[in-house]
């Protein structure tokens, strides 16, 4: 019997009250699913917090809702926009395209560019077989005649590859040389290998062409077990500028072609120049056919654009500079950006719902067979009415989506300094291959993946989820701590997402007058980013209730904001690096990699920024003189001694996990006070490797000064001020026995200042002489 | 980067690496006695003595096929030892029938694996 699975995802993130949201909804071992609509409180289930709380709302879509498994198509690739079959070849024809396969050797075939259906075996193709070699296929519908290279391809070079049938002779030819320089593949001159070969043969027929088959790059039309049109034989590697003739072309025009011009011959049926239309603030998903017919092509989970080509001479390094070197689109047959389920419920929202974190609440099956699925979604007000808004770090959650680092990623372990936790969820979502990756992850061809994507059930997204290399709940599970404290605080609230952030700007925030972030607000747009410090600098009052936030770069194409991208450079924390050429994000044309780098290290902002991470024991923060100074003593007031923050739900202490730093060097703003630090921090703590030129022995927790969290306050112009927690886990600290404790405080008095009408506390004490109390 | 699971086959580096881990497994067997097994016991994830913090580093550093992980079966109640396959899409595998009754008990049961094996091999 099938074991009973739900699995969700809406169509946007992002509400009103009164608005209508989409449910997509997959299911496995029945066909009903009980939804109820829950307002989430609390996630982490630690038994020293309060555990997980939901609050069912009464909803018109509450009750029984029927489901279906439903199939999701896995791999990038381009579908060409050809409805009257121009490239049906029934005679003569030509194809060729510049490649870069990155896992020749995949075991399993690859199309490159063809008119295939694999199923019916008709048409044509050019592709990879099992073993690696270059292979070009015709097929009329019972027998395929292939014509395979005899030399095979290499990972990660570049080839100009071209195959030709001539109807007359039969006569089918296949080339395959390579196209290296010295900067666009992985090997040089000076390796001893073989790139090329040219062969022929006579085929015995033509290939067959069928009216619904649709040319495809990087993949071939296939069917699944239910017998749905899909695409399959997905190709891994890059693709650069590819065409078609409806002749046999000669050695000499292929070569002419190999040399980077195409011949202006009436037989050229379509060239597709994958550098056209790109701007400098990005690159959409449709390919351009420059040939007579306009035959686009159009992207399916989002190809990568924007990536070298096989004429990058290795002088630039972004396709802003040089486009036509930058021709290379990336396909993985893993990418996924989107399920494209069927809508198994459109819900009008109540209109009086509170703003807040919701989730549809699916439950099927009964004791240990239940399985329960919270699909989760965030309520913005329909008009902002309370002082304070909580800002969801919904673009950190995305660059985390499903990640699986405990499984795949050799150095996760020794970054963490402990053993990963494994839940159940964790488990399958590694069995499995239909919901994606990370940005965190590579691709099975070790390439990094630059997009993550919320059309997709995103298991760690989930209110009790827990980070199992660090097993401590992590993002919207460590955030709905925050939405807890601030429920039994009493404090009048509303939400945001980072997506509303992006869209809006700086208007998002300026309703409010107090902003609080989730524990780790890592990735920004640029957007973003001058939307906070416009905020902050015309008097808005920030708390960065944090760390590692601000810190790394991100893109968001408008109008498709479930998407985002993510390049990562060589100097940061980083799961994978692009290669040179290839950090610039398509998306927005933005550099990629960490915001310090491009002069907006995160103490610019907000004061502090990351100084060390790790896992393992937290530790609590010390009271530092400045708290003592009557400018800010306010923010201890209540505080029972030195320590803030002695205990915890992230391992047992207000500093940890990511760990924030006071740098003037860095732009925190000289009139900065340093509330609390923290110390004494196990050796898996390690210094940033931004912050240091070389490695070197010596740069953890019990050796350098700056493994340490600092809590930090400044006053902004305008009335605004900005205060900083500094660590991950801090906020994690706020339920500790039933949010009586000192981080709590700490915040509380901070918020309540914050969100007051009227000058912050402390502000007549200007006079050097009388600042300390 | 290569693909994930390329024929190593013809990588010369495998055979310097496994030289590295040879001299490294025999000096790290001198590392083992009863008090660094007990520091464990009670710190699995604290400030660690060198002795101990040096064969952390070394199990941390195994190839993932070779390394282990923790199943809580139920959060903060049941929790397993498995081993890593090292492949993906497949699964961990149960390394044998305990039951720990906190996260830290199955990391202490996960590192006495690891002392066996390198004792054993």
């Amino acid at each position: 019997m099938t074991p009973v699975r739900l699995f969700g995802y809406t169509d946007k993130i992002s509400v009103k009250p009164g608005e209508t949201i989409q449910f997509h909804v997959s299911a496995e071992g029945t066909d009903t699913a009980e939804a109820q609509l829950v307002r989430l409180v609390h996630g982490d289930q630690n038994p020293a917090g309060p555990g997980f709380i939901e609050e069912e709302v009464a909803c018109t879509a509450n009750g029984r809702w029927r489901v279906e498994p439903q199939f999701t198509q896995v791999g990038s690739f381009l579908e060409v926009d050809d409805p009257q079959g121009r490239l049906a070849f029934a005679n003569s024809f030509t194809l060729f395209a510049f490649i870069h396969p990155t896992w020749p050797a995949s075991g399993k075939r690859q199309t490159i560019i063809g008119r295939w259906d694999g199923d019916r075996k008709q048409g044509y193709g050019i592709g990879i077989d099992e073993k690696g070699h270059l292979q070009f296929w015709i097929g009329r519908g019972e027998e395929i005649e292939r014509l395979t290279a005899n030399v095979s391809l290499q990972v990660q070079m570049w080839y100009f590859v071209a195959a030709t049938f001539d109807a007359e002779t039969r006569r089918a030819t296949l080339h395959q040389v390579g196209v290296g320089n010295r900067y666009n593949g992985l090997l040089g001159k000076v390796a001893l290998v073989d790139y090329e070969s040219r062969k022929s043969a006579i085929f015995r027929s033509k290939p067959g062409n069928l009216a619904s088959t649709p040319f495809i790059m990087a993949g071939s039309r296939s069917r699944d077990a239910q017998q749905r049109a899909c695409v399959s034989e997905l190709y891994w590697g890059k693709i650069d500028r590819c065409g078609t003739f409806d002749q046999a072309l000669q050695p000499a025009e292929l070569d002419t072609i190999r040399s980077g011009l195409v011949p202006a011959m009436d037989s050229l049926v379509a060239y597709w120049d994958t550098s056209a239309g790109y701007t400098d603030r990005g690159i959409g998903d449709l390919v351009v056919d420059v040939g007579r017919h306009k035959l686009n092509a159009r992207g399916y989970n989002r190809p990568v654009r924007g990536q070298t080509g096989w004429n990058w001479e290795g002088f630039t390094d972004c396709f802003r500079l040089a486009p036509q070197e930058f021709g290379g689109i990336e396909f993985h047959a893993d990418a996924l950006t989107d399920c494209n389920w069927k809508a198994t419920k459109a819900v009008a929202l109540p209109h009086g719902l509170k703003s807040g974190c919701y989730a549809m609440r699916l439950r099927s099956g009964r004791g240990k067979s239940l399985s329960e699925e919270h699909v989760v979604f965030f309520v913005r007000p329909g008009r902002p009415r309370a002082r304070i808004a909580f800002l969801f770090p919904t673009l950190t959650y995305l660059a985390f989506a499903n990640e699986r680092l405990s499984f795949d990623h050799p150095e996760r372990e020794a970054l963490t300094g402990q053993s990963a936790v494994l839940s159940d969820i964790d488990i399958e979502m590694y069995m499995r291959d239909d919901f994606g990756l990370s940005t965190y992850d590579m691709h099975a061809d070790g390439n990094g993946v630059c997009y993550s994507s919320y059309h997709r059930p995103v298991m760690n997204m989930r209110p009790k989820y827990r980070m199992p290399s660090l097993d401590v709940a992590s993002g919207l599970a460590a955030d709905l701590s925050i939405i807890a404290w601030l429920d039994q605080s009493g404090f009048e609230y509303e939400v945001l997402t980072d997506e509303d952030l992006h869209r809006d700007g700086s208007e998002a925030l300026s309703p409010y007058a107090c902003v609080i972030s989730g524990a780790r607000p890592e990735y920004y747009t640029e957007r973003m980013l001058d939307a906070t410090e416009d905020y902050i600098a015309a008097g808005g009052r920030y708390v960065y209730a944090g760390g590692n936030g601000f810190n790394a770069t991100a893109g968001i194409r408008d109008g498709e904001p479930w998407i985002m991208e993510c390049r990562r450079r060589d100097d940061g924390y980083k799961p994978w690096v692009s290669r040179y050429g290839e950090h610039y994000m398509a998306t927005d044309g933005m550099r990629g990699g960490p915001w310090k780098v491009l002069g907006r290290a995160t103490q610019k902002l907000v004061g502090i920024g990351l100084s060390s991470s790790g896992g393992g024991r937290s530790e609590p923060y010390r009271r530092m003189p400045d708290s003592y100074h009557r400018t800010v003593s306010w923010i201890t007031k209540g505080v029972d001694g030195e320590i803030i923050g002695d205990a915890g739900l992230a391992n047992d202490g207000a500093a940890g996990l990511a760990l924030d730093y006071y740098d003037r060097a860095l732009g925190t703003p000289p009139h900065t006070k340093i509330i609390a630090s923290s110390g004494g921090h196990t050796d898996s703590y390690v210094v940033n490797q931004q912050l240091v030129l070389y490695s070197y022995l010596g740069l953890y927790g019990s050796y350098d000064w700056r493994v340490h969290a600092d809590m930090t306050y400044f006053t902004a112009p305008n009335g605004g001020a900005v205060f900083a927690c500094g660590s991950v886990a801090f906020a994690q600290s706020l339920p500790i026995n039933n949010f009586r404790n000192g981080a709590s405080r700490v915040l509380a008095n901070v918020v309540e200042a914050f969100a007051g009408a009227g000058r912050l506390p402390g502000f007549a004490w200007v006079n050097e002489e009388k600042q300390w109390a | 980067m290569l693909p994930l699971e390329y024929g190593r086959s013809e990588d010369r580096d495998i055979i310097v690496r496994d030289r590295f881990d040879g001299f490294r497994r025999e000096f790290l067997r001198t590392l083992v006695n009863p008090e660094v097994i007990e520091e464990h016991r009670q710190s699995a994830l604290g400030q660690h003595s060198e002795r101990l913090e040096r064969l952390l580093i070394y199990f941390r550093q195994r190839p993932l096929e070779q390394r282990y992980a923790v199943r809580a079966i139920e959060p903060f109640r049941r929790y397993q030892v498995v081993r890593l396959s090292g492949r993906r899409g497949v699964p961990p595998r149960l390394v044998d029938d305990a039951i720990y009754t906190s996260a830290n008990d199955a990391r202490h049961g996960l590192f006495l694996r690891c002392i066996r094996d390198l004792l054993e091999t």
